[in-house]
């Protein structure tokens, strides 16, 4: 216990990491007073399955913030990706062994796109996948302006399976959010980002090859856009063109909420994971509360300024 | 017996856990130039705050100028003639030299708007005052950073100046700057005005100041006219303990062997003309010049950070395939730069971290990072250096500016087997730590590693060096030995050989 506690201690992030915990824990005793159905498994079911493409995006997202960045392109990604891979599906639903990697390597090279723009044109990132988004929409609207294309059973099945009673598609991105934080701690590729994000010009003078480290981020989030697209896709059985435009903003939310600083070089994917746990388990409740969507904006718009400005606090004293 | 400009008496300043000012007494006369003293976190800050409004005194009390004062504000103080020149300085960079001179006091014209031929001929009118050319029309960001610190000043001679407060000054300029900041301090001070002077730099202290009071954990350890305290007895002071040497011994004999950098003919942008330098294993060279002379340009064009127009660099004899800081780092070089904030460290990130930036690689273990080896490489690092840290988990924000420098030493002195670049290594850190980053240099000198270190402060650069390069203008002026060397002779090297260069140039128009 004494261990725990000192390896606590020692790594004063998770410090942050309560904050967002005990606003979780509020939120589940809440939830089981004022409804009877929030706390069945069958609810909380439904909720991991919910929250896959937020998770998936807010990973991608998490690795460019670090770096000090910001991806505005992943929603219109995400879109572009569903109507690529349900149009693909459509057309040959046999060939969706090629279908997925295809649709990941073009997520991912735009992705990359994005962090070459940002260096080669040293323009700042907000403005390079803002016009990237714009294009990609564009791009996807001349294409298809509505949601169409199908997929193939296996795929939707899938998006359905259990393992334990436990969503399938959930335990894939509790694994690939472990794999992320392993990576990012303890690889050298991981901790650079930490640094390129901390101080580029300090991380140059130290060696670290900082153009390749930008542009690998970018592309991590361009692949987490492609992941996203095909959770999705399993699920929604179509390709639209806008059904990722929310996911942009909505995707920086947890990523700030679980304590990563907008300015690069602090935070991590745990803090995004609870980050992600909260806002979908805060939206599900208010759903069964019968609460309008006009409420929920207004209050995720609380939940992002209060947490973050208690995370500065803490952080200043 | 003259009133003095300010006078504080038994002042207090205590915050939870710490007392910063005890029952301090100090008091500036009118036309005095009164220097104070002390190593960082000592209360010189403190006190200049308490002076100029920005911080209240828990107790004790205050006179200015022969009545009883207790600013509510900055403002009140400024008002009433005290400015204070920060080492930060507060000037806006997007905006003109004019409209920050008279950032307080915009000219209005008859419809209440303000008027920008007014602001400038008032601007230009207060800056040939201080007998410096620089166009009020000028964003602030184009300006050098001793231009800013004339604007600054500047700013002060707008209303009424009674007392004027310097916060070290001189630790962003060097040369005729230097001397052109004193002629004005002389100025201002026949004119009555009373001058509080920081610096760590105890030269200047003799060559400026009439009075000097020095402070060491909060208290007064001494006060008086300059010329009753010598060198060492104002470091004792200062330290609290005796320094018996505060420059390790050189080497005995001259370094022998091959070159370890061999630099010629170097060229890069107009900063770096023709430059060829070399350092041999085990010896400590030292680059003197006046800031813009080109010394941290050739630091940075040896490291890989700027790009170079001609000349070869040889490390052992070999040029490097590609110029950048991986490959010089590879080859066992680090670079201490001058900017340690800026662009050394990741304030945001944990000592060991830190110390194993560039060498990722070193602790990684089947492609993960051996967490445990870099926590004992950072401690066993914290140790040699001396860094004042409970953890290798402090983030490296939290720590002094010495303890910043000595982990900086911490991580390069693993990477730089062979060569050690030095920018300005003790700019900003107090005396003490100044001593141990001596020892530490000359220690790394005698495990076989050279050194080129970079000072704007002679007396350093003269104290640790074997030898001694003096830069002008782009060029090499002159080598001298480090045991003979005077700093007259550096300055003589530095400042002739411009003279001679406008001179031919002088010639050349002439000519043509």
């Amino acid at each position: 216990m004494s261990a725990v506690v000192a390896e606590f201690r020692r790594n004063r992030l998770s410090l942050s990491y309560v904050i967002v915990v005990a606003l979780l824990f509020l939120l589940v005793v809440a939830g089981g007073f004022l409804s009877d159905r929030f706390l069945t498994w069958r609810n909380f079911g439904n909720l991991f399955q919910q929250l896959v493409v937020l998770g998936m995006v807010s990973l991608g997202q998490t690795f460019v913030v670090l770096l000090g960045g910001i991806d505005l392109a992943v929603g219109s990604l995400v879109s572009a990706s569903t109507v690529f891979i349900a149009h693909f599906l459509e057309w040959r639903p046999d060939l969706l062994w090629l279908a997925l990697p295809l649709a990941l390597v073009a997520a991912t090279a735009i992705g990359a796109l994005n962090g070459l723009l940002t260096i080669v044109l040293r323009v700042h990132p907000l403005i390079v996948t803002l016009g990237m988004s714009s294009i990609i929409f564009g791009g996807t609207l001349m294409y298809n302006k509505e949601p169409g294309g199908s997929v193939p059973r296996g795929l939707a099945d899938f998006s359905y399976a259990k393992l334990w009673g436990i969503p399938a598609t959930a335990i894939v991105l509790v694994a690939i959010f472990a794999l992320a934080g392993l990576w990012l701690q303890r690889s050298r590729s991981g901790r650079s980002i930490y640094f390129v994000g901390g101080d580029r010009e300090a991380a140059r003078l130290n060696g670290l090859p900082v153009n390749r480290i930008v542009v690998m981020a970018y592309a991590l989030s361009g692949l987490c856009a492609g992941l996203a697209a095909i959770f999705l896709t399993a699920r929604t059985g179509v390709g639209d063109p806008r059904i990722g435009a929310a996911l942009t903003l909505q995707s920086i939310t947890p990523v700030v909420v679980g304590g990563t600083v907008l300015a690069g070089g602090r935070g991590g994917v745990l803090g995004t994971l609870l980050g992600v746990l909260l806002v979908t388990m805060l939206n599900n409740l208010l759903n069964f509360l019968n609460v309008s969507s006009y409420y929920q904006w207004v209050i995720q718009g609380l939940i992002i300024i209060i947490a973050v400005s208690i995370h500065t606090t803490r952080r200043r004293q | 017996m003259v009133t003095p400009v300010i006078e504080l008496s038994r002042i207090e300043k205590e915050y939870p856990g710490v007392k910063p000012l005890d029952r301090v007494d100090f008091a500036v006369r009118p036309g005095e130039i009164h220097a104070l003293l002390g190593e960082n976190g000592a209360g010189k800050s403190t006190l200049i705050r308490v002076m100029g409004g920005a911080i209240r005194p828990n107790g004790g009390s205050m006179t200015y100028l022969g009545k009883p004062v207790s600013w509510q504000s900055p403002k009140q103080a400024r008002a009433a003639g005290i400015h204070v020149i920060h080492q930060e300085l507060a000037l806006f960079p997007e905006l003109s030299v004019a409209e920050n001179i008279l950032v307080d006091a915009q000219p209005r014209n008859g419809l209440g708007l303000i008027s920008g031929r007014t602001r400038h001929a008032r601007a230009a009118e207060i800056l040939s005052q201080l007998g410096v050319k620089i166009s009020t029309h000028a964003k602030i960001d184009e300006l050098p950073l001793a231009d800013q610190q004339m604007v600054e000043i500047a700013k002060a001679l707008v209303g009424e100046v009674r007392l004027l407060v310097l916060d070290e000054p001189t630790a962003v300029i060097s040369g005729h700057e230097v001397d052109l900041l004193f002629d004005n301090m002389r100025r201002l001070k026949r004119e009555g005005v009373g001058i509080v002077y920081v610096s760590h730099r105890l030269e200047e202290i003799f060559e400026i100041a009439d009075r000097v009071t020095i402070l060491k954990d909060g208290q007064v350890a001494g006060t008086g006219p300059v010329g009753d305290l010598t060198r060492d007895e104002m470091i004792t002071k200062m330290v609290g303990r005796r320094l018996e040497q505060i420059y390790p011994a050189r080497r005995k004999a001259p370094a022998s062997g091959p070159d370890i950098l061999k630099v010629s003919n170097l060229r890069a942008g107009h900063r770096v003309r023709d430059v060829s330098i070399a350092v041999k294993p085990g010896e400590v060279v030292g680059i003197a010049g006046m800031v813009g002379s080109g010394r941290t340009e050739v630091a940075e064009v040896i490291f890989g950070t700027r790009d170079l127009d001609g000349g070869t660099i040889e490390f052992e004899g070999r040029r490097l395939d590609r110029r950048m800081p991986r490959e010089a780092i590879r080859n066992g070089v680090g670079f201490l730069t001058e900017n340690r904030k800026d662009e050394g460290l990741f304030l945001g990130l944990p000592i060991s971290a830190n110390v194993m930036a560039p060498d990722l690689a070193g602790v990684t273990r089947r492609g993960l990072i051996d967490r445990r080896g870099e926590r004992e490489i950072a401690l066993e690092q914290i140790r040699n250096f001396a860094v004042a840290a409970p953890s290798p988990e402090v983030k490296v924000g939290n720590l002094s500016g010495g303890n910043q420098q000595k982990v900086l030493f911490g991580r390069w002195s693993r990477i730089a087997s062979k060569l050690l670049i030095l920018d300005e290594p003790t700019r900003g850190v107090d005396i003490g730590a100044k001593v141990e980053i001596y020892r530490i240099v000359r220690n790394l000198a005698e495990q076989g590693v050279g050194i080129l270190m970079i000072s704007s402060e002679l007396p350093e650069i003269i104290g640790l060096s074997d030898r001694i390069f003096v830069m002008s203008q782009g060029h090499v002026a002159g080598e001298i030995d480090g045991a003979s060397a005077t700093e007259e002779a550096i300055m003589d090297l530095a400042v002739r050989s411009i003279e001679r260069r406008d001179g031919k140039a002088a010639r050349l128009e002439q000519v043509a």
